[in-house]
């Protein structure tokens, strides 16, 4: 978090570049994606951990002889990771967004004025993308699951946020809404399919 | 008869390729059933068959009494397992290994734990992660997870795996304690035969994915017996001689030259007299009991070559 801040911080006091923070817009938008980049990154990490490398090192054998429902381990472990995500970046955001509201309060370089309207859309927009983004985090899943490779996973995590969260100047493909939702739906079925049949496969 | 685990025409194939065919078997409560096979028999399918790792292509298992199902949990928590090699969690000492096997087998007695341990004579291990451990060490915790719980059922593959002499001497009388004692059933398999014949109860010998025998260890040394061996160049009078003069007929001829008596009625040192009374010549003559390994390798090599 602190490194997002003091990226950001160094984008808006960069004389050439104060164009392109001059409205709230523009800011919460900076932060949004960079905080979303990191955090989908770091819910493939966790997936890696929880999920991918259970498989690999085969405690997963040991869990499964438990009497408890598979079902249910994979579903908890999935709730894990999903919330992390999501609490991650919304923390993360408001965080780097007071800070940089604080920040801005002294040196005022966004000329605006800050309404209740401006917060209202950014909390929702920030709510929308985190919810987007922690079902994207899932799409690794996938990868890692075919070799059991952790390394897999993360590569997957790292392209997706290549997709989602490169932007340039003041257009990402994250603005069109069917690109997030298309992922997040992806996301959502992929992890969906790795509970749907565990009961009933084998483990090697 | 109670039988704690019954499997009625287990089957599972692998791509195409059949594996565990048609095995019927049962292990009564209470009892030390072992399972004896070559390599790649398929003992360690059917086990994971058992603790619902694999799903059975075929054939039903029946556990407690009642149907094993994909979904059926409960009766996980009657069977305490080890399948290959115990994996834990490595960063974890072993007493968080063994807690955390507690927790989820819905165990709550602390003093478990200590007993557990100590019944694996597992010492000075406090504080230090699992992936410091020896093979043997680790061996002897996957045991101790095992019978932490005193589940019912006791699934072990190969557990003698990596230990010393004085380890496998160990488990072996833990072994014993847990059936006598506790009351524990307990399937175990291995490859070392001089094991199996000193803990188990009922021998069950697998080879190419089918039950080819499962008999009980009292039978096999019934029809194992002690027999007297002897080396002669002339068989057959031998044999005339035995049959004739003392009424044995219950004799094997080995080779060409050795010749088995089972009917121990005669004492050897009469035999010998007998036989050389009548111009047999007896090159060398003693009594011998014919071993588990005899009759294993006898079994596999009846019509199959081993894998």
């Amino acid at each position: 978090m602190a490194c997002i801040f003091g990226l950001i911080c160094l984008i808006s006091f960069d004389p050439t570049e104060s164009q392109e923070l001059a409205s709230y817009e523009k800011l919460f938008s900076v932060i949004d994606l960079l905080t979303r980049g990191t955090f989908i990154v770091f819910g493939a990490v966790l997936l890696a951990r929880f999920i991918i490398e259970e498989y690999r090192t085969k405690s997963i054998s040991v869990l499964f002889t438990y009497p408890i429902s598979r079902k249910k381990l994979m579903i908890a472990k999935l709730i894990v990771v999903f919330s992390f995500t999501f609490l991650s970046i919304v923390l993360a955001e408001l965080v780097v967004g007071l800070l940089m509201l604080a920040v801005n309060h002294s040196r005022e370089f966004i000329h605006e004025k800050l309404t209740m309207d401006i917060v209202g859309r950014q909390a929702l927009a920030i709510l929308m993308n985190a919810l987007a983004a922690s079902f994207m985090s899932l799409i690794p899943l996938f990868f890692g699951m075919r070799k059991y490779s952790t390394s897999a996973t993360v590569v997957a995590s790292i392209l997706i946020v290549f997709v989602v969260c490169g932007s340039t100047n003041d257009f990402s493909l994250n603005s069109i809404v069917a690109v997030p939702i298309t992922l997040s739906w992806i996301g959502a079925i992929i992890a969906y399919a790795s509970f749907r049949n565990i009961e009933r496969k084998d483990i090697i | 008869m109670t039988y704690v685990l019954q499997t009625h025409r287990l089957s599972k194939a692998f791509k195409g390729k059949e594996s565990v065919s048609e095995v019927s078997m049962r292990v009564k409560k209470g009892e030390i059933y072992g399972f004896l096979g070559p390599n790649g028999a398929g003992k360690t399918t059917i086990m994971k068959m058992l603790t619902n790792l694999v799903k059975p292509t075929s054939g039903e298992i029946e556990l407690f009494g009642e149907k094993l199902t994909p979904t059926s949990y409960a009766l996980l928590g009657r069977i305490g397992s080890i399948i290959e090699y115990p994996i834990f969690y490595d960063k974890l000492t072993a007493r968080d290994n063994l807690e955390l096997h507690c927790e989820y087998m819905g165990y709550y007695n602390k003093k478990a734990i200590d007993e557990a341990l100590e019944l694996v004579q597992l010492r000075g291990i406090d504080g230090k992660p699992v992936k410091d451990f020896s093979l043997g060490m680790k061996q002897r915790l996957g045991i101790a997870r095992a019978i932490a719980t005193k589940p019912e059922l006791l699934i072990l593959d190969e557990p003698i795996n990596g230990l010393d002499p004085i380890g496998i001497k160990e488990i072996r009388q833990l072994l014993h304690i847990l059936s006598q004692e506790y009351g524990i059933s307990i399937l175990i398999s291995s490859h070392l035969l001089a094991e199996i014949e000193q803990v188990a109860d009922t021998i069950g010998v697998i080879n190419h994915g089918r039950l080819i025998k499962e008999v009980s260890l009292e039978q096999v040394r019934v029809t194992n017996a002690e027999y007297i061996e002897f080396e002669t160049n002339d068989c057959v009078k031998a044999a005339y001689v035995l049959s004739h003069h003392l009424g044995i007929s219950n004799v094997r001829v080995i080779g060409g030259r050795t010749i088995r008596v089972y009917d121990l009625s005669t004492p050897l040192p009469q035999l010998n007299k007998t036989l050389i009374m009548n111009d047999v010549a007896v090159e060398a003559i003693h009594q011998k009991n014919s071993s588990l390994e005899e009759y294993f390798l006898g079994l596999l090599n009846g019509g199959e070559q081993s894998a």
